[in-house]
């Protein structure tokens, strides 16, 4: 029943965006002032970041460490889609669900006051510390399980439930991770490209991942939260937050190589988070031959 | 910089459209951004660079310092800019100066007789960076001749002087600091890719998001050279959009089968792949110059390149005072003798940095305050 609710919802909203000649509407207020200033901390810190990972790298060679990667270890330029046709239709109906219905709906939340929103942000955030907690475990990444279980400790108490990120106060930055990530460690490749309908772009190993993330989250069942009437209220707000705090818009770029440009993009991203999840391993594999993914 | 300044989206379907090809079904409407005083103000039309929409980076600064000092602020795409072409330019083949400014005018028009009613407009300048700093000093000479704006004021921002020699600079630059066609871009991604995977290794980060790509690129782009790479590839990207749409409204058949365009749900990889080796002399040998010597009768190639500098409104520049410049001695889009040209043609009514290139100063405070007088008529100032 609530399936066909929602499927009547989104073709009354479909419809509605049909032709106007002119259509105006308010987008939430730029803060020039305020985002400068965020803009120069972050760049400041930025450069702390990549100058030692710099150094870094140019001692990187000696140890226990694969040697650095070359230009002729990068993947090919294209990528692997086989589920091409099948891609660029959901690439499409994101597109136009987003604009319709996503998108407004997350413009709307943003008016919400500040404090509120990041209290949303942050009770979602601490929530998916559990998730990583077990990943980071399957991941042999100990260190890093620690600290995400440490953070959803103190989060969880000192924070109220996660509304306030006070471990990041104390300098325990947040560093998420998930199933997709577990199952790259264990040496899978991405596969396929993939674009999960009202998702977005993924691959194929990327997408079992996110259904292990689920799965887990479902089977812990903090709270109570992921049965019931409140699962679908919170899966809704979490959707919407994340919306709210991707600044992507589709078809910005005007472009009819945007579905070119995001696969591109998305799977050199992973492919790069690959490398350095087994930077540690002389042996990566890498197929530079195949397409991107393969 | 003001704490916040209000923002709307305007969506407009122009009247003069013509049907809208498959792949572009995204493109219908044109897309501006506007920031209304909730006074009567003057009104501030800003134009965008080549390539760009109506809201870039660099819109975004210009309209925080406008909305600041006062004016309603409306931001537009170039006539470069794919959803552009396809919504409001009468041919499809962007890039022709007088052409591309008519169309931009005409939509300034539509778009100002749609604006809600409680926004009232005492005056209209006008500015543009780069390729729509051109547009601009255009749309105000087309303005003086039609009156159906009364335009006061312009001023454009390192506005090019002969079009075609700037993108020749260009494709130099990319010839020099790529290499030819696809493998030059090919071998620059290898070593990108390389690069910031050996960066991200070392980083610790558990993942690689935007702000780690901003430094990551900030520190691969070291030298002069790889600068020149980054400017000169992503001219060539913006360049890859306008080639794509003009050949197919042109239908010259470079890439794409005027009897059998491409449909939603077709695989464009291996077109992009092609066009990202192709250079701007390509595009006006084969797409711009057929089709403007077709529509244009007694044009010749030279002729196009000669309509296409800002000497066709050299008189204006020259006897208006109310046309005003911004530009970089070291501005790599113009060469010494364009740069007299634009002094002595503009004479006290030009600023002239010493440092910046092409827009690098933009959103400075000298640049803004300057640019600020010269929009209020205070330029040059007492002391200058």
């Amino acid at each position: 029943m609530r399936a066909a609710h929602l499927v009547a919802l989104i073709s009354v909203a479909l419809c509605g965006c049909a032709s106007r000649s002119i259509d105006i509407h308010s987008l939430p207020a730029e803060t020039p002032a305020a985002d400068n200033a965020v803009a120069a901390d972050n760049a400041a810190a930025l450069a702390a970041v990549v100058a030692t990972a710099s150094e870094e790298s140019g001692r990187q060679a000696a140890g226990d460490t694969a040697p650095p990667v070359t230009p002729a270890d990068a993947p090919s330029m294209y990528t692997y889609d086989p589920w091409e046709r099948f891609n660029r239709f959901n690439y499409r109906f994101n597109a136009r669900f987003d604009e319709a219905v996503f998108l407004p709906v997350a413009n709307g939340y943003r008016r919400l006051p500040g404090p509120v929103r990041s209290g949303i942000h942050n009770f979602f955030g601490n929530l998916s510390e559990i998730d990583s907690v077990a990943n980071y475990i399957l991941q042999w990444r100990l260190r890093l399980g620690v600290r995400s279980l440490g953070r959803f400790a103190i989060n969880s108490t000192l924070g109220i439930a996660g509304l306030f990120d006070v471990a990041n106060k104390l300098h325990i930055a947040p560093a998420l991770t998930g199933f997709g990530t577990t199952l790259s460690k264990w040496g899978a490749h991405p596969g396929p490209y993939l674009v999960i309908p009202f998702f977005g772009p993924s691959t194929l190993r990327d997408a079992v991942g996110l259904l292990g993330d689920y799965g887990l989250s479902y089977g812990i069942n903090v709270a109570d939260l992921y049965r019931g009437v409140q699962a679908w209220a919170l899966g809704v707000t979490n959707a919407i937050d994340e919306r709210a705090n991707i600044s992507f818009r589709y078809y910005a770029t005007g472009s009819p190589f945007e579905y070119e440009t995001i696969r591109f993009f998305y799977v050199r991203k992973r492919l790069i988070e690959d490398e350095g999840l087994h930077k540690k391993d002389p042996a990566m594999k890498r197929d530079v031959a195949k397409p991107a993914g393969e | 910089m003001p704490a916040s300044v209000p923002l709307t989206e305007i969506n407009i379907a122009l009247p003069w459209a013509r049907p809208v090809p498959d792949v572009f079904w995204f493109d219908r409407k044109l897309r501006v951004w506007f920031s209304a005083q909730p006074k009567p103000a003057p009104l501030a039309i800003v134009i965008s660079g080549v390539g760009g929409d109506g809201n870039t980076t660099k819109l975004s600064y210009l309209r925080g310092a406008l909305y600041a000092a006062g004016y309603h602020v409306l931001t537009m795409p170039s006539p470069t800019f794919p959803g552009f072409i396809v919504s409001t330019s009468t041919t499809g083949v962007a890039g022709d100066l007088m052409q591309d400014s008519r169309d931009l005018y005409a939509a300034m028009q539509q778009i100002i007789a749609n604006l809600p009613h409680n926004v009232r407009i005492t005056d209209i300048d006008i500015l543009g960076y780069s390729l729509g700093g051109a547009n601009a000093g255009v749309v105000k000479s087309i303005d003086a001749t039609e009156g159906k704006l009364h335009i006061h004021r312009a001023v454009m921002i390192n506005p090019p002087v002969s079009l075609f020699t700037s993108v020749s600079r260009i494709d130099k630059l990319f010839a020099i600091s790529i290499g030819p066609g696809d493998a030059g871009i090919e071998a620059l991604y290898r070593q990108l890719y390389a690069e910031l995977a050996n960066l991200y290794r070392a980083s610790d980060r558990v993942e690689l998001d935007e702000g780690f790509m901003l430094g990551a690129a900030a520190a691969t782009l070291k030298t002069d050279a790889e600068f020149s790479a980054a400017i000169a590839l992503s001219f060539r990207i913006d360049l890859v959009n306008m080639f794509f749409a003009g050949d197919l409204y042109a239908g010259t058949g470079v890439v794409v089968d005027p009897n059998h365009p491409p449909r939603v749900g077709y695989s464009l990889e291996e077109t992009e792949r092609v066009l990202r080796g192709k250079p701007f002399s390509e595009y006006f040998a084969r797409v711009f110059a057929p089709y403007y010597l077709k529509h244009r009768p007694n044009s010749t190639s030279k002729s196009l390149i000669a309509d296409n500098r800002l000497d066709i409104i050299g008189d204006a520049l020259r006897t208006d005072p109310d046309y005003y410049a911004q530009t970089n001695s070291d501005d790599l889009i113009l060469n010494k003798r364009e740069l007299a040209w634009l002094k002595d043609t503009l004479g006290s009514r030009i600023a002239v940095y010493d440092h910046g290139g092409h827009l690098g100063n933009l959103g400075d405070r000298s640049q803004i305050s300057d640019m600020l007088d010269m929009l209020a008529g205070r330029w040059p100032a007492t002391g200058q």
